[in-house]
């Protein structure tokens, strides 16, 4: 018998699943996970508490036979405070307590050159229901450092607003999405996703004064991400730029960063930093008291059908900053704790290049997240 | 000026060998929850493809030998395609279902069989012959039998590197009975200085190996073996004729990734006297003893994967 070439089993070896690309394979998780989580959060404007949420979460993540893997979740959100308000007035701040109870399961079936993953998921509220599904899908080169992700979604939303503004109405989103992720070496890798969403049906804000938008939205979204990690201190950066775009005319750019530091004894701290900045809405009126209509409205405003109006402040041209702090401890081999603070403010003058929507009020929010995780 | 991580040895038993996880990291207790992944592959391995558990991919494949096909999952497939590729490199020397020949050879006891032994089990060799056909596998005749046990360990040692490698961990080496996969040199950058066995001396050592990254794995005719007549009879049974090898005392190759460099060390061994044409056309850094002590090597202590 002929002898083959000895550099052939080299190659061989390397097509075996898991020995080459090391860092970027997409293999099956090796332990399970089980995570108790809650968070609090306050949002304020100047003058006002507004919103606070109390939410207790619970999820679990199981790798099954060695190829499968199922993931689910289960959160409950307490929401207590003035309602959302217009975006300047201090009237019409009325009281308002809801919950909400939301669930997903993802099952992913792991190749040895990708992932196909199907998820569902459920929102409940008195006055929203939203279910959702999707599949996703994943597939390496031979060399495993480069990856192809695809993924589409339907979302279904109802809403029932308790002031009977509508009655039944519905909310029809598809989304589209495709990446691809390279690794750039040892110490480096990126990743470039687009996202397609075309939505239909009721976009308003039922509980906003005079909020008519259009029936259908049309979202892109271009994400580049970056990580690196530092030999020198054993650290990973976490880079990303996210533009996107909407039909309702809204332009908005993502900067942010954080940084994985581990320390000795357990501990890992990350640092994290978040710059938006959004323009309004192309029916987006910055409001004023109207002598006739009160509460703020549109300078010199008139009702005429087919008019597209809103005054939701995450319509307005703003920017915002997000500023966190993540420390995490092991505890042992099995348990890991963490505790997560963010504060993020959002103002006209934060908006990129120019002033923003003249007499948007500062919004400021912040989140606590105490987390502990098992694994077995 | 930021302090090189301290190195940490985790040392466990798995595929009846010795093993060691060395790695560096901020303390024990952070070593040792990176090094309990890897620990759990390597793990995970033994217990998927044991030939002792009567449960396993392997026990069932050849329980229907002669009768049926047996499914097998995608990692079963790959390992099967990688066991063609030593098949052919090899020239059939380096057979799967070789495994057979341990039915005659009893290394416990100095006793050579003879070829009345030896030709029943040869006709039950033919890695060749295995039927395949999508996702299943039939071995043709009964009594035949695979197992992995040619590569196991070597693969792995890589799939557990891998896992290390996917948290992050950069200066570290994973060593499963003297098969050892590098994923970067000590914090300081140095290369780590790995011993190679003497084949004679017991504890011994014969060299020391410089290896940054890749793989050093031995192989060699002092593991299992017998000595009678004046000659060494060991393992590393030769599929065509049933006898051992007697040309090698040990091999030791550098590659890459731990599952090549333990094939061709041990196809080097088979090989005999085309061994070092051999892993001179492979292109390996080697560190080859033959049967009279002579030491012949190749690029070692100079090269880094």
């Amino acid at each position: 018998m002929q002898l083959k070439s000895p550099r052939s089993i080299l190659l061989a070896a390397l097509a075996l699943p898991g020995l080459h690309g090391a860092a970027h394979a997409d293999t099956p998780p090796e332990r399970g996970e089980i995570t108790l989580s809650y968070l609090d959060y306050q949002d304020r404007q100047p003058g006002l508490d507004r919103i606070a949420v109390h939410s207790p979460s619970v999820s679990i993540l199981a790798p099954v036979a060695g190829v499968w893997t199922l993931e689910a979740s289960l959160l409950h959100d307490s929401i207590s405070g003035a309602s959302p308000r217009y975006h300047t007035a201090i009237s019409g701040a009325s009281h308002m307590d809801d919950s909400r109870i939301a669930a997903d399961v993802r099952v992913t079936r792991h190749f040895s050159r990708g992932s196909l993953s199907v998820s569902a998921s459920r929102s409940n509220e008195n006055d929203y229901l939203s279910r959702a599904l999707g599949v996703q899908g994943s597939i390496a080169s031979a060399d495993q450092n480069t990856s192809f992700t695809f993924g589409a979604g339907v979302t279904n939303d109802r809403i029932n607003p308790v002031n009977g503004v509508v009655h039944d109405e519905r909310r029809h989103t598809v989304e589209l999405m495709a990446g691809v992720t390279q690794v750039l070496g040892v110490r480096d890798i990126a990743q470039f996703d687009l996202t397609h969403t075309d939505g239909e049906g009721y976009f308003s804000d039922p509980y906003k004064f005079l909020d008519i938008r259009p029936r259908s939205r049309t979202e892109n979204t271009a994400l580049l991400r970056w990580n690196h990690r530092f030999d020198a201190s054993g650290g990973t950066s976490r880079a990303s730029y996210r533009y996107y775009r909407d039909t309702f005319g809204i332009r908005a750019h993502t900067l942010s960063e954080e940084y994985v530091q581990p320390l000795g004894g357990g501990w890992t701290l990350t640092p994290s930093a978040r710059l938006y900045s959004q323009s309004a809405a192309s029916f987006y009126f910055d409001a004023v008291y109207d002598p006739v209509f009160g509460p703020p409205s549109p300078p010199n405003f008139q009702f005429t059908p087919g008019l597209l109006i809103t005054q939701d402040q995450r319509m307005a041209a703003f920017g915002a900053l997000t500023l966190g702090l993540k420390a995490e401890k092991k505890l042992g081999a099995d348990w890991v704790v963490d505790v997560k603070f963010e504060d993020y403010q959002q103002r006209a003058a934060l908006h990129l290049g120019g002033t923003g929507s003249p007499g948007l009020a500062p919004f400021y929010a912040r989140t606590w997240q105490l987390s502990l995780t098992r694994l077995w | 000026m930021v302090r090189a991580l301290p190195v940490f040895g985790i040392g466990f038993g798995a595929m009846a060998s010795r093993c060691e996880i060395r790695l560096a990291a901020s303390d024990e207790t952070e070593a040792h929850r990176l090094a309990a992944f890897a620990i759990d592959e390597v793990k995970r391995i033994e217990a998927k493809y044991s030939r002792y558990r009567p449960d396993t991919v392997v026990s069932r494949i050849n329980a229907a030998a002669g009768v049926d096909w047996t499914e097998c999952d995608d990692e079963t497939l790959a390992l099967f395609a990688y066991a063609d590729a030593l098949f052919a490199a090899s020239g059939g020397r380096f057979d799967i279902t070789s495994g057979v020949l341990r039915r005659a050879w009893n290394f416990s006891q100095p006793r050579v069989p003879g070829a009345a032994q030896l030709a029943p089990l040869l006709a039950l060799i033919g890695w060749g012959e295995v039927q395949r056909e999508g996702q299943r596998i039939r071995l043709p005749r009964a009594g035949m039998e695979i197992d992995f046990g040619g590569f196991g360990k070597e693969y792995a040692a890589d799939r557990a590197g891998t896992i290390l490698a996917g948290l992050g961990v950069t200066h570290a080496y994973v060593e499963l009975g003297g098969d050892i996969r590098v994923l970067g040199p000590q914090p300081d950058g140095a290369p780590w200085s790995i011993g190679i066995q003497h084949p004679r001396a017991g504890e011994g050592t014969i060299a020391a190996i410089e290896v940054a990254s890749g793989a050093l794995t031995t192989s060699g005719d002092y593991e299992r073996y017998f000595d009678a007549g004046g000659r060494r009879y060991c393992h590393i049974l030769d599929p065509r004729s049933g006898n051992s090898v007697d040309c090698w005392q040990s091999v030791s190759v550098l590659a890459p990734v731990a599952t090549a460099a333990g094939s061709y060390a041990t196809i080097a061994m088979l090989l005999e006297d085309e061994a070092i044409v051999f892993l001179d056309t492979a292109g390996v850094a080697y560190l080859a003893v033959d049967r009279h002590g002579q030491l012949h090597s190749k690029n070692v202590g100079s090269v880094s994967y």
